[in-house]
């Protein structure tokens, strides 16, 4: 059975925001032709369209953010809450650039979580840019660091000065403990859905197939992205939970509607209670693959430092690519997600004695991310 | 003290605007007797009423029948408790053919035979708890007796259901169901888990002999332990996101059930946790033995001679030689014959001190201060 391709079979992607030739493509044209692109969607490497995730640190470890007309997956914790974190940030971004943003959840009454949604920090402009030099000029030395010390020089950023002001509009920090303004969610583009007593996930496709239909249909030059976020798609309490092939037909044909337009999809999924086999068809669907693990209560203490601000750990599996066939290589798969002054979410790299070679490959054999707690943290 | 949090934990119920707490109790076959769990269970439904009036319990029969459960509780209970009989009577049988007495069944004992129907199933468990509520109680616990039962009349995902709309309901302050694990496919079991915010389960103190060892005699006597003791785990979900493993042990005494620590077990958890390194840094005590005595190239001269180390103090065999001179002089009487010998450079180590491990100047950056 077909579970679709990897992200090599499909080279071009129609949607409207990328630049499919590359041959025209330079720095300089791309500033000067970005003030026809909507609030909130940037183009980066290979001319392929991003949006934010709502986490910066999210956007920087992906290259870009999610991109536009991918579906990205996140495999949840059965025991910690932390892909709500994802949720909250992803949908709050959406409002903020006001893009239309559709939400299912399993709950009767998924609009009360949009009260949950951060609001984003104000910040003041000279703080940002004396980050930003400073970044730089740290780059320019060609300083090789041991790892004991990278954690006091914080991480380098690939943005150059010209790109600040952008950046700073594309993705926004969230106060996690401020809500987001009323006014902002009783706008006519979000929606919410409930999944819980659904039997079967026609409802739920129809309403994505009208989202995106409606974006397109939007005044044409200046149709925003659309962001659909979906939590717990198989939660045990849905009532359409032992139709396992029919929730991957469904995510077939999410991925086929968004793939043509401008929206990006963003499902979370308790991967534990699937089957081994279903869970495994449901990773290859993805386009970008993420899975959030809860931290034992103390017992890692001793290995890694910062331990006590840690919420959890965040691993990156796939990381969608368009118009390349390069494949994304990561510096490290494993962050650490932390709470920084209680308010902002931050994905660290996890500081630790480095562990030989063996890691990394046992993390190939061990990609199914059950919840067992034995598999190996990948630096 | 894991037993007396997960108590602690269903009598507080849940905080404003959160789902009450659940406990999934899992039960299974090589914790053998598998009324180990079920003597938990009892055990849990005694503390939770035997704390106060406030704490009352809507117990849902399924795997034994109301009277037994009433006649482990004390009279003065019996007030506090609401019994749903799904044991006398699941399949209809008896009401299709003889409509019941109207008033055979004791006050606090309620008999359902509709067990397909959820709906109506979830209805009359609220009702008990709302007279309960009505009598004074403000905190009323839903135990279900064994969940795999109502698995054999209602599908996973509608028992699901049930059991997630009782913790959003504000007249149920904590739930906790039996299970047991080997009936269910894991899927089964993972999805109860999901739901649940704390998790307990039995495992034997003793694991099952390997046959293909010789000492089979030993290992089966105390196999004998399993049947008072048994290891006690639980998974509890914090609301930091953070997960909390604690066990414990159980004994069973004359129907009892008593709870003791272990304080070795921590380390195992941890185990399981923490990255496999690739290279071991602990030494065996062979290894140890071996390192002790592996000799130094520099502090052997290369002729055969025997291994002479001028350590500062004096050696066993200079003072074998001439127990009156001193050290210096004795060393110097080696340096003349072996100069006789050979014309090859030779070597002398001063070691610094006799404790000295190997590596212990090997970091420059201790004093480093950034």
């Amino acid at each position: 059975m077909a579970t679709g391709g990897g992200q090599q079979e499909r080279p071009t992607r129609p949607s409207s925001f990328s630049r499919v030739s590359s041959s025209s493509f330079s720095p300089a044209s791309s500033s000067s032709t970005s003030t026809s692109l909507p609030p909130g969607v940037r183009i980066g490497a290979n001319g392929a369209a991003f949006v934010s995730s709502g986490i910066p640190d999210l956007d920087r470890i992906l290259g870009g953010g999610f991109l536009v007309g991918s579906v990205v997956m996140v495999m949840e914790d059965a025991d910690a809450p932390h892909h709500l974190l994802l949720l909250r940030n992803f949908m709050s971004q959406g409002i903020v650039h006001g893009q239309s943003v559709l939400f299912a959840g399993p709950t009767k009454e998924p609009r009360s979580f949009l009260g949950t949604l951060p609001s984003p920090v104000v910040q003041k402009e000279g703080l940002k840019i004396k980050h930003d030099v400073s970044d730089v000029q740290d780059k320019e030395k060609g300083l090789r660091i041991a790892w004991q010390y990278k954690k006091y020089f914080g991480e380098q950023t690939a943005v150059d000065s010209h790109n600040r002001d952008k950046k700073q509009e594309f993705s926004s920090d969230f106060d996690l403990r401020k809500p987001l303004e009323r006014q902002l969610l009783n706008s006519q583009n979000v929606e919410c859905i409930s999944t819980q007593d659904a039997f079967d996930l026609s409802k739920l496709q129809n309403h994505c197939l009208t989202f995106v239909s409606k974006l397109s249909m939007k005044d044409g030059i200046n149709s925003n992205a659309g962001r659909i976020a979906i939590q717990s798609l198989c939660a045990p309490q849905c009532g359409y939970f032992e139709k396992d092939w029919d929730m991957l037909s469904f995510i077939r044909s999410l991925r086929a509607t968004v793939q043509s337009s401008n929206a990006v999809a963003v499902i979370t999924f308790p991967a534990s209670v699937l089957s081994n086999s279903i869970s495994k068809r449901w990773q290859h669907l993805a386009d970008t693959l993420l899975s959030i693990r809860a931290i034992p209560d103390k017992d890692l203490a001793k290995l890694l430092t910062g331990y006590q601000d840690m919420l959890g750990f965040l691993h990156v599996h796939k990381v969608a690519q368009f118009n390349s066939q390069v494949p994304v290589i990561l510096d490290a798969s494993t962050y650490s997600l932390k709470l920084q002054k209680r308010k902002s979410l931050v994905l660290e790299r996890l500081n630790q004695a480095p562990v030989e070679g063996s890691s990394g490959v046992s993390y190939a054999t061990s990609g199914s991310c059950s919840s067992s707690k034995g598999s190996l943290l990948d630096f | 003290m894991a037993e007396g949090l997960i108590v602690r934990s269903l009598r507080d119920g849940s905080l404003p605007g959160e789902h009450a707490p659940a406990l999934c109790l899992e039960d299974s076959l090589p914790s053998p007797l598998a009324s180990h769990s079920h003597a938990v269970f009892r055990h849990l439904l005694a503390s939770l009423l035997s704390t106060g009036t406030g704490t009352a319990v809507v117990l849902v029969a399924f795997h034994r029948s109301p009277s037994f459960y009433l006649s482990l509780l004390s009279p003065t209970f019996h007030n506090s408790i609401r019994l749903l009989d799904c044991y006398s009577d699941p399949l209809a049988w008896k009401s299709n053919h003889h409509p019941p007495p109207p008033s055979h069944s004791p006050q606090n004992i309620t008999l359902l035979t509709n067990l397909n129907h959820l709906p109506h199933f979830l209805s009359s468990i609220l009702h008990l708890a709302k007279d309960l509520g009505a009598q004074g109680h403000d905190r009323v616990t839903v135990a279900i007796d064994s969940v795999t039962h109502m698995l054999r009349h209602a599908p996973l995902p509608s028992v699901l259901q049930l059991l997630t709309n009782l913790r959003c309901h504000e007249k149920i302050s904590s739930l906790f169901w039996l299970i047991h694990t080997d009936l269910h496919e894991p899927k089964v079991i993972s999805s109860f888990e999901y739901i649940s915010t704390m998790i307990a389960s039995l495992q034997p103190i003793v694991q099952l002999p390997d046959y293909a060892n010789a000492n089979i005699s030993a290992s089966i006597t105390s196999l004998e332990e399993n049947y008072s003791k048994a290891k006690f785990n639980v998974r509890l979900k914090r609301r930091n996101g953070r997960v909390k493993l604690l066990c414990e042990e159980l004994l069973i005494e004359q129907g009892s059930v008593k709870f003791s620590s272990v304080p070795s077990v921590s380390s195992v958890v941890a185990q399981n946790l923490i990255p496999k390194v690739q290279f071991n840094i602990q030494l065996s005590d062979k290894e140890r033995m071996d390192r002790a005595n592996v000799v130094l190239p520099f502090e052997h001269q290369g002729n055969g001679q025997n291994i002479e180390i001028y350590d500062g103090r004096r050696s066993l065999s200079e003072s074998q030689k001439d127990p009156s001179s001193t050290k210096i002089g004795g060393l110097s009487e080696q340096k003349r014959s072996n100069n006789n010998k050979s014309e090859k450079g030779e070597i002398h180590y001063i070691r610094d001190s006799d404790d000295e491990q190997p590596d212990s100047d090997e970091d420059p950056d201790d004093d480093l201060d950034i």
